[in-house]
């Protein structure tokens, strides 16, 4: 293939490949994008498996996530450490699941992580409260966010406990063929 | 699993990537192991297999990579959703779409139709003047780009050499080209249906969507915070909405409704008979007018040009006519409203080509002009530059212009937002008109090419400079899934029907053009299969034209058989619809049977520690059995002032309420309630157990209850 690059050796590469969504060419651009966010802290070299792990704030700043009202539950589900900040595999998973060529059930999955904030497996009310909030700003008085999450609530839950299972939003996504294309960031 | 099975398993795992990156090392070392053991004979046969493999797929990653590359715009289009969401990049993203039909059909009959004629070419005589980039006559009549330069011998470069027949390359390049684009918009709207048909009759309230409605594609703050504003514009909206129950119409005021949807609909096919009977006079008017020949020559090149202006206008202004009607007319629901726009525009779009190409198979065909087709060809060539003109016009007006009146003069207007159903029905017509004149005037793709890439930097201009992000909901995958079915039905099939009436009804013109003297266009097919049969070797071929091609028997069975698939496939479907509906009310009943099992069993726990009874609270708790809450006094604020939520599972499950008191009745002493630990196990439970069955009997049969209100509730909205 003329690959001339010398950042990574050729099983990790074919590792990424196997492992993500994307080609060598858009691993490689990925990998730049990755580095220039903090160019002197990321080596130029990753056969040797380095450990470098870039905060969350430089995360949050690329012009793909900055307005995102999300961007903080998406960073925290995909890094390894819970708070955000992240190595060059987890920005690959990342970018990977939310590409074009992602299943619709990864994903389900991965969306529903990231409206879980208290990361115990539902959707409870508060969860969706604080989502509400996000999605119009604090816009709505208390009563009106309550009342829509408890509409929402009623609507979805499948096995009436109260809070969305996995399964419960997986339902919900069929009937939304939309989610497909608007969760899916270009890069 | 074959590799490109594992390989896809391992994608699709909702794992972090040193997770995968295990497994997948794993899973290869396993591989290896496994081939290393076995017998050498079979390790060959493996190692090639494996070999063939491994080519193939590196083969596809370079392809799709090369493919990636050649991908236009990009950053273009990811600006675009950035700014604008989703669903105005749908119409650029059908415009690119497009696009790769042209440049496909430009390259195929380039090489295979055009390039052969300039070999064997005559000479051109007239002059150039710079009308003909208007009016495609005059100096292009005699050039490449009609179908009547084309010569019909076949062409021998070197003496002796294997000679290329003309008449067989015209036929062969245009058949092929459609049975590609056939197929490959089958694939699309199957993979498009697939994907983004919802089962309409599973639509059951907005409210679940909330989680599915944020465009992560939105990138640009401004866009974002605009975003925010009209969610919660839409919550509020739809909470209010939810307030007032349902509009029941008397049925005087649904008849009044009836009438004006009536009445709106007659009116519309009206304007669009009255429409394509103006284009038909005009057109035959045209025929008589260019017959005669009288006038100078600038004046019947102008003449020409009024057919393509009228029908331009009508397209232009007829659906803003439809628009004031629907300020009229009052929609339910604007799905609806969208729809029924749509379904206009797409006849009377449809009913003009229709009466164009009646025009031009029934009139011009027969007529006693010299070269038909070629005639036929200009006409399709001025009504594609003229509507692209338009179409430049429209941008500047319809966008521009109202956005200085919207900014300047009338302040209230506002911005105007994009009209992506009406410029994507530009596009298909546009896309149609192309197809048809495809076997006129091969080179009309490479016009139109270089058309859509304009177009599509003007509207992208135009959008960023002029316009504001949609407001309302538009479910850009459903109707993408619905623009691609118009492209292939009306549109497609109707281009498929004209092409195939000029190959086999029609007389080809008698002193131009690749089929000159023949009687209809197939028998250049005929002739060749004639002169085929005197070759022994190509005798399948001969089988295959006799047996397959020319007999109707085979095209019966065939169409039996695919009748009595497509009727298994639905009933498969049916069934599978009623497996889900059962499944969906066994989810439901257990879910019930869970909570009052739960409840159950923290009402014995709580009813033998003797706490004191909370009876207020008790009260309120039996009347909101169907939901759970989490503990705490919170829920008793909660619930004074909450009324409104109350009410409504009241209404919904009034049969549990009526269920409740003897449920209450039974356990006087159960008071607020304890985040139960439902694995403790108390001496009394024993006794309760039967009853808790009991219990769960009695949920079963009320939730069926419900399932059969809730049924109800779906037949009436």
């Amino acid at each position: 293939m003329g690959n001339k690059q010398t950042i990574f050796t050729p099983e990790q590469l074919d590792a990424y490949q196997d492992c993500t969504f994307f080609t060598r060419k858009e691993i490689l651009r990925l990998f730049y994008r990755y580095r220039d966010l903090a160019p002197q802290l990321v080596p130029l070299d990753y056969s040797d498996k380095p450990d470098v792990m870039l905060p969350y704030e430089l995360i949050s700043s690329m012009p793909e996530l900055k307005d995102n009202p999300f961007r903080q539950r998406i960073a925290e589900v995909f890094s390894e450490d819970g708070e955000g900040n992240m190595t060059l595999d987890d920005f690959l998973d990342m970018f990977s699941v939310l590409s074009e060529m992602a299943p619709r059930d990864l994903k389900a999955y991965y969306a529903f992580k990231i409206y879980d904030f208290n990361n115990d497996d539902y959707i409870c009310k508060s969860d969706l409260e604080k989502t509400v909030n996000k999605l119009t700003r604090h816009e709505l008085t208390p009563e009106e966010v309550s009342l829509v999450c408890e509409k929402v609530i009623e609507e979805a839950d499948l096995d009436n406990d109260g809070k969305l299972s996995l399964e419960d939003f997986q339902h919900m996504i069929v009937r939304a063929p939309d989610f497909l294309s608007t969760f899916h960031i270009r890069i | 699993m074959t590799t490109r099975e594992r390989i896809k398993a391992i994608q699709k795992m909702p794992k972090t990537m040193k997770e995968k990156r295990e497994i997948r090392n794993k899973v290869l070392m396993e591989k290896t192991r496994k081939s290393v053991s076995y017998s050498t004979e079979i390790h060959c046969c493996t190692q090639c297999m494996y070999k063939i493999a491994l080519s193939y797929r590196r083969f596809r990653n370079g392809l799709s990579e090369l493919f990636q590359s050649l991908q236009l715009w990009q950053k273009t289009l990811k600006i675009i959703g950035g700014k604008f969401g989703t669903s105005v990049l749908s119409y650029f993203v059908f415009l690119t779409w497009l696009l790769t039909f042209n440049i496909f059909s430009f390259l195929v009959n380039f090489s295979f139709i055009t390039i052969p004629q300039f070999i064997a070419a005559g000479s051109n005589n007239l002059s150039f003047t710079g009308l003909e980039l208007l009016t495609g006559a005059g100096y292009f009549q005699q050039t490449v780009l009609y179908y009547g330069f084309y010569t019909n011998s076949t062409i021998t470069k070197i003496e002796n050499s294997t000679s290329y027949d003309m008449q067989l390359a015209y036929i062969f390049t245009i058949g092929i080209y459609f049975v590609i684009c056939f197929f490959s918009l089958v694939y699309s709207m199957a993979k498009s249906f697939r994907n983004n048909f919802v089962n309409p009759h599973t639509y059951s309230g907005n409210a679940g969507k909330l989680l599915c409605i944020w465009d992560f594609n939105i990138t640009n703050e401004k866009a974002v915070r605009l975003k925010q504003k009209n969610l919660s514009t839409q919550i509020k909206e739809a909470l209010s909405e939810g307030k007032s129950e349902d509009l029941n119409l008397s049925l005087k005021q649904r008849m009044v409704h009836i009438a004006i949807h009536l009445a709106a609909w007659i009116f519309s096919l009206g304007t669009t008979a009255v429409c394509c009977t103006c284009v038909y006079y005009l057109s035959i008017n045209n025929l008589k007018l260019f017959m005669k020949g009288d006038g100078t020559e600038l004046e019947n090149q102008a003449a020409t040009l009024v057919l393509p202006i009228v029908v331009s206008l009508l397209n232009l202004l007829t659906p803003f006519i439809f628009s004031l009607l629907e300020l009229l007319e009052k929609f339910q629901y604007p799905r609806n409203q969208i729809y029924v726009t749509i379904t206009r525009n797409v006849i009377l779009k449809m009913s003009i080509i229709g009466i164009l190409c009646y025009y031009w198979l029934n009139i011009v065909a027969i007529s006693a002009t010299e070269c038909w087709e070629t005639l036929v060809g200009q006409d399709i060539y001025r009504l594609v530059v003229v509507d692209f003109l338009f179409c430049l016009l429209g941008s500047f007006f319809g966008e521009f212009v109202r956005r200085i009146i919207g900014t300047k003069c009338l302040k209230n207007l506002g911005v105007p937002e994009f009209d992506i159903a009406r410029n994507v029905l530009g596009l298909i017509y546009v896309q149609t008109l192309t197809w048809i004149g495809i076997f006129f005037s091969p080179l009309l793709p490479a016009i139109q090419m270089i058309f859509f890439f304009i177009i599509f930097y003007v509207k992208k201009v135009s959008l960023m400079m002029n316009c504001q992000p949609p407001r309302k909901v538009w479910r850009a995958s459903q109707m993408t899934t619905l623009f691609i079915f118009l492209l292939f039905f009306p549109s497609f099939t109707g281009v498929l029907s004209v092409v195939a009436i000029t190959i086999w009804r029609l007389n080809p013109s008698e002193k131009c053009g690749p089929f000159r003297g023949l009687s209809s266009i197939f028998d250049a097919v005929s002739r060749w299969i004639d002169v085929l049969t005197n070759y022994p070797r190509s005798a399948w071929v001969v089988w295959i034209y006799h047996n397959l091609i020319e007999s109707v028997h085979f095209f019966f069975i065939l169409t039996v058989i695919i009748i009595i698939i497509t009727y298994l496939y639905w009933q498969i479907i049916e069934g599978r619809k009623i497996m889900v509906r059962l499944l969906h009310e066994q989810i439901i009943n257990e879910g019930k049977d869970k909570m009052f099992l739960l409840e159950k069993l923290r009402a014995l726990q709580t009813s033998t520690r003797d706490t004191p009874a909370r009876k207020g609270a008790s009260q309120q708790f039996s009347t909101t059995s169907s939901l759970y809450q989490p503990p705490g006094q919170l829920d008793q604020q909660r619930h004074l002032s909450m009324p409104n939520y109350l009410e409504r599972p009241l209404e919904k499950n009034k049969s549990t309420f009526s269920a409740t008191p003897p449920y209450t009745a039974d356990f006087p002493e159960r008071s607020g309630f304890l985040p139960g630990d439902p694995q403790r196990q108390h001496p009394s439970t024993k006794p309760g157990v039967s009853e808790a069955l009991a219990l769960a009997m009695r949920a079963r049969q009320q939730a069926e209850r419900e399932m059969e209100d809730e049924d109800e509730e779906d037949f009436r909205s």
